[in-house]
C-alpha cells in the first residue's frame, strides 16, 4: 500500500487496467473506483485529470470505468542519435524535443523548503527494521501484545503488599471521601466559567487535585519528600524479541520519580515459577502489528535525564487519556501502560547493567495509572529479566487491575427517562476502593 | 392707622394665657409619626434622568436581599460595551492607569508581617527552623535544575521558553513546597489547589459621555472586565487575616487620570460578563491564599531592555499583580454576597508571587471597598491596597549541574508567604 498517495491518478497512465479496477461491481460509483486506483500499488503521478477523463456517455452504472491512458513508448536512447533539443535556444521551439536539465539548487538553505534525503540515503539506515512503540501506538491485541513484547506474566488484581497498603487506616486522608468528592466535584463541575468543562480540561484537573490530596499526607509520612514529578520527559528502551527488535520511544505521560528504587514484590519462588509459563501468542497476527516498522533508527537506551539526576528511579507512570491524543480503547490504554512501565524498568536495568541479558538479582518495579476521568486502569510491572530474546526462562511480572470507576455518574442535567430520575444531578456512584488503590500506589516505598 | 391698632399676634400667641394654651398647641403636636401622604417619587416610565434613576435604584433595592449567586447573575446579564483589562500588558505607565480603575493605593515594600531583611525573622525561625529551610532549598533547585540540566529536552521555538522551562519548574516548586509546608501550616493541607484557572470580573467605575452616535451626549458608566489565567492558584476555605484594619488611614494616594481609558490603550469588546475565583460558588475553598503567574516570553526582561525598555519591567510586574489581585479579591467578595451597592464589611486578602523563572516578585492586596461607583456610598473614603517587592534574583545562573549565585532571602520570603494563614 502506498503510504500518502495523495496525487491524482489517471487511468490512462497504465497500459494494463489495475486489478482493483476489474474488480469492482456494477454497483460501485466512479468515485469509489477513482480512490482504489489511487490507493493502489500502481501510483503514478499526473497533473490534471480533466483534460483527459474520457466522457462517459452510456446509462449503466457498470460501464462508468475510466479506460486507461496508454502510456507514452519508451524512446531508446542511441549515443550519437540523441534528438536535438531547445536546450541551446533557452526557450521552448515547437518541433525540438524537451531537454533533461539538470535538478535546479537553491544554493542556500531554506527551511521551509526542505525534501528529505531518501531512507536509504541517511546515515541512520539500516537493512533489519526495527519495530517502535510510540505514544500514538494503538496496539490491535491490546494486552496480550503488550505481554508477548514485553515476556511478562499477567496476574489479575494488585499485589497483595500494595492491597494491604489500600486497607491500612494509618494511610488514610482525614475526611478522605469528602475530600476526595469534592476533588472530583471541583474537577468535573467547579472548573470553568461555562456549565461543563470538557474531558481535555477535567482530566488533567481530575488527576491533580488527587495528586495534590495525596501530597498532603506528607506531614505523616516523611518518604515522600524525596520524590518529584517530571511532565513531558522522553523514554527511550530498545530490545530484541528472537530476530526482531524493539524499542519503546518518546513522550508518555507524567512520571513521579523517587530517589530509592520500590522494593521488588514477588520473591524468588514466584520468579522462578514464572519460568514454566508459556507466553500466549495470537498466531495469525504477527506481535509486531501495529508498532511502527521504520529502518532508520538508533539503538538508544535513556532513561529521559542525565546519569546524575538525583531522582533515578521511576516510581510511578500517570497516563490520561484526554481526548487530546487518538483515542484507546482500554485494552489498549492497558498495553500502553505495560509498554512504557517496562520501558522505564528497562533503560533503568540498562543504566545499572549494561547492555547484557541476564536475570536481575533485584528486580525493578515501575508502577502506572491511566485514568479518563472516570475509569482508572491501575498496573504494576516488575522486570525480572532481561533476557528476552527467547520465550523461555523467567518471565516478567504485570499485575493488572482493570477498569476501576471512581464514580459512576457526574452529570450536570439529570437523566430523566419516562417522567421518573434514573441519575440524579451531580456525583452519584462515589466507589472510595478506587482512590483507596490510587493512595496505595502513591504511598509505595514511602509508606 | 390699621397696622397701629392691630395688636402684635407673636406678643399674644406667646403669652402663657390659659385661654390661648389649648389651641397653640394643637399645632405643635401635629407631626405623628404615621406619613399621611406617600413619598413624591420620581416616574418609573417617563423618558427622564430621575426615571432612569428610580428604576436603577429600584433594581438596586430588588438585589439587596437576594442570594449571591442570584446578585452574580443579575449584575453580569446583560451584556454590554466594556473595557477589556488586560493584566499582562504591553502598555507603558499601566499600573498608574490600573491604580486608578481599581482604587488602588500601591504601598513599595511589604507588610509588617513580612520581613525582607537578610536576618531570619524570629516568627519564620520558630516556624520553620534551618534544617527545614534548607531541605527546601534543595528541593527548589533539584526542581530548577531538572527542567533546565537533568533531564534531555529537545529544542523549542524562541517563544515558547518560557512554556518549556519555566511551566513546569513552578508547576514542580508549587506543589512541593505546599505538601512539605503542610506539616507547619495545617491550612495548606485543606487547600484546593488549581492549575491554569480562570479569573474573571466585572465592574463599574466612574461615567463616560458617550461622544457619537444616536446617543451621543448620554452619560453612562464605564464597564471594565478582566480575564486573567494565573499559572496555578491556592484557595482555602477561610479569609487570610488583614493586613491593615479596614478603616486605616494610609498616606499613599490613588492616582487619579484625566484622560479617557481609551488612551492607554485600552479596548472595548462585548462579550460574556464573568465573575469567578477560579470555581464556582458551590466549591468550599471560596477565599485566596496565594497566586502564581508567569511573565511570557513576550514581555521577559531581556526582550525588554532590547528594545530600551527597561522601565516597563517593574511596571508590568505592578499592573499584572494589582489586576490580578482586585479581579480575584473582587470576585471573593462578590462570592460572599457584597458589591458595589453592599459595601464589604471585612477586608479581603490575597498574595502572588510573579516569576520568569529566575526573577520572583511578591505582592500582598488587601480589598477595601468595592464601592468605586456606588449610589449608596458616593464619598467612598476607603481604598485598597497593594504592597509589592521589585523583582528580587532568586539565582544567577546554571551552569553544569550547579545552580550559581543562589540567594536565600528570596526563598525566605516565599516560604513566608505560603505559611500565611488564617487567625483561627
Amino acid at each position: 500500500m502506498a503510504t500518502n498517495c495523495r496525487t491524482a491518478v489517471s487511468p490512462f497512465a497504465y497500459s494494463v487496467p489495475p486489478t482493483g479496477l476489474v474488480l469492482l461491481t456494477g454497483t460501485q460509483t466512479l468515485c469509489k473506483m477513482f480512490k482504489a486506483a489511487v490507493n493502489s500499488s500502481l501510483c503514478p503521478v499526473v497533473k490534471d485529470l480533466r483534460v483527459f477523463a474520457p466522457r462517459c456517455l452510456s446509462l449503466s452504472a457498470g460501464l462508468c470505468a475510466r479506460a486507461p491512458r496508454p502510456k507514452p513508448r519508451d524512446v531508446p536512447q542511441i549515443a550519437g542519435l540523441e534528438r536535438v533539443s531547445y536546450a541551446a535556444r533557452m526557450h521552448y521551439v515547437p518541433g525540438l524535443a524537451k531537454p533533461e536539465l539538470p535538478p535546479w539548487e537553491r544554493g542556500w538553505k531554506d527551511p521551509r523548503q526542505y525534501r528529505s534525503p531518501k531512507p536509504e540515503q541517511m546515515e541512520l539506515y539500516k537493512e533489519k527494521p526495527c519495530y517502535i512503540y510510540n505514544q500514538r501506538t494503538n496496539p490491535l491485541e491490546g494486552v496480550r501484545q503488550a505481554l508477548w513484547l514485553t515476556k511478562a506474566k499477567l496476574v489479575e488484581g494488585l499485589p497483595a503488599q500494595i492491597l494491604s497498603l489500600a486497607e491500612d487506616p494509618a494511610n488514610q486522608i482525614e475526611d478522605q471521601d469528602v475530600r476526595v468528592q469534592n476533588a472530583i466535584r471541583h474537577a468535573r463541575f467547579w472548573d470553568t466559567t461555562e456549565r461543563r468543562p470538557s474531558r481535555e480540561r477535567f482530566c488533567p484537573s481530575l488527576l491533580h487535585n488527587l495528586l495534590h490530596l495525596c501530597g498532603g499526607l506528607q506531614a505523616t509520612h516523611p518518604g515522600l519528600a524525596r520524590r518529584m514529578l517530571a511532565d513531558k520527559y522522553s523514554l527511550a528502551a530498545s530490545w530484541s524479541r528472537g530476530e526482531d527488535l524493539f524499542q519503546v520511544r518518546g513522550q508518555n505521560g507524567l512520571l513521579l520519580n523517587c530517589m530509592s528504587p520500590l522494593p521488588a514484590l514477588a520473591g524468588q519462588e514466584e520468579i522462578q515459577s514464572t519460568a514454566d509459563h508459556v507466553l500466549e501468542t495470537f498466531y495469525p497476527i504477527s506481535p509486531t502489528i501495529d508498532l511502527q516498522c521504520t529502518h532508520v533508527y538508533e539503538q538508544k537506551n535513556s532513561i529521559g535525564f542525565r546519569e546524575d539526576y538525583p531522582y533515578p528511579h521511576a516510581h510511578t507512570l500517570y497516563l490520561m487519556e484526554a481526548g487530546n491524543t487518538p483515542p484507546l480503547y482500554p485494552e489498549q490504554l492497558r498495553a500502553k501502560m505495560i509498554m512504557f512501565a517496562f520501558g522505564n524498568a528497562l533503560a533503568r536495568a540498562r543504566v545499572l547493567y549494561g547492555n547484557e541479558s541476564k536475570v536481575l538479582e533485584k528486580p525493578i518495579v515501575v508502577q502506572s495509572v491511566a485514568t479518563n476521568g472516570r475509569l482508572f486502569q491501575f498496573v504494576v510491572f516488575q522486570l525480572n529479566t532481561t533476557e528476552l530474546e527467547s520465550d523461555s526462562g523467567v518471565k516478567n511480572l504485570a499485575w493488572v487491575d482493570a477498569d476501576q470507576p471512581l464514580y459512576d455518574f457526574a452529570k450536570i442535567r439529570p437523566l430523566i427517562k419516562k417522567k421518573v430520575v434514573r441519575v440524579p444531578a451531580g456525583l452519584s456512584g462515589y466507589q472510595p476502593d478506587t482512590f483507596k488503590k490510587f493512595l496505595a500506589l502513591y504511598l509505595h516505598g514511602a509508606a | 392707622m390699621a397696622a397701629c391698632g392691630r395688636l402684635p399676634l407673636q406678643r399674644l400667641l406667646s403669652a402663657p394665657s390659659p385661654r390661648l394654651i389649648s389651641s397653640r398647641h394643637v399645632q405643635v403636636e401635629s407631626a405623628s409619626p404615621a406619613t399621611v401622604y406617600p413619598p413624591v417619587l420620581p416616574s418609573r416610565t417617563a423618558k427622564s434622568k430621575s426615571a432612569k434613576q428610580r428604576v436603577l435604584l429600584d433594581f438596586f433595592e430588588q438585589l439587596r436581599g437576594a442570594e449571591p449567586r442570584e446578585k452574580i447573575r443579575e449584575l453580569t446579564r446583560v451584556q454590554r460595551m466594556k473595557y477589556v483589562v488586560y493584566p499582562q500588558t504591553f502598555a507603558l505607565g499601566a499600573d498608574r492607569w490600573y491604580q486608578h480603575f481599581t482604587k488602588t493605593a500601591y504601598l513599595p515594600g511589604l507588610p509588617d508581617t513580612f520581613s525582607t531583611t537578610a536576618e531570619p525573622d524570629q516568627h519564620l525561625k520558630t516556624a520553620i527552623d534551618d534544617s527545614a529551610l534548607s531541605e527546601l532549598r534543595s528541593l527548589v533547585c533539584s526542581a530548577l535544575l531538572q527542567e533546565n540540566w537533568y533531564m534531555k529536552k529537545g529544542r523549542t521555538f524562541v517563544h515558547e521558553k518560557q512554556k518549556r522551562s519555566v511551566t513546569p519548574f513552578l508547576t514542580n516548586i508549587v506543589s512541593a513546597l505546599v505538601h512539605s509546608l503542610a506539616r507547619t501550616n495545617p491550612v495548606l493541607r485543606l487547600s484546593s489547589l488549581d492549575f491554569d484557572p480562570q479569573v474573571n470580573f466585572y465592574w463599574v467605575n466612574g461615567e463616560r459621555t458617550i461622544p457619537r452616535g444616536h446617543r451621543r451626549g448620554r452619560v453612562e458608566p464605564k464597564w471594565f472586565q478582566i480575564d486573567d489565567k494565573p499559572h496555578s492558584q491556592i484557595r482555602i476555605p477561610h479569609q487570610l487575616p488583614e493586613f491593615v484594619p479596614l478603616e486605616a488611614e494610609i498616606s499613599a494616594e490613588v492616582p487619579a487620570v484625566q484622560l479617557e481609558p481609551d488612551r492607554l490603550p485600552l479596548f472595548r469588546r462585548q462579550y460574556d460578563n464573568n465573575i469567578c475565583i477560579g470555581a464556582k460558588l458551590e466549591d468550599p475553598y471560596s477565599y485566596g491564599h496565594t497566586q502564581f503567574h508567569i511573565v511570557p516570553d513576550k514581555f521577559h526582561r531581556d526582550r525588554l531592555i532590547k528594545k530600551s525598555l527597561s522601565e516597563h519591567i517593574e511596571v508590568f510586574l505592578r499592573a499584572n499583580a494589582i489586576a490580578s489581585l482586585y479581579a480575584w479579591t473582587g470576585a471573593q467578595a462578590m462570592y460572599q454576597g457584597f458589591w458595589s451597592e453592599q459595601d464589604v464589611s471585612r477586608p479581603f486578602v490575597s498574595q502572588a508571587i510573579i516569576t520568569d523563572g529566575q526573577y520572583f516578585s511578591f505582592f500582598c492586596y488587601q480589598l477595601n471597598t468595592l464601592a468605586l461607583s456606588s449610589f449608596a456610598t458616593p464619598d467612598n473614603h476607603r481604598k485598597n491596597l497593594c504592597w509589592g517587592t521589585e523583582s528580587l534574583r532568586l539565582y544567577e545562573t546554571i551552569t553544569d549541574g550547579d545552580v550559581v549565585g543562589w540567594d536565600d532571602n528570596v526563598l525566605r520570603l516565599l516560604v513566608q508567604f505560603l505559611l500565611n494563614k488564617p487567625q483561627n
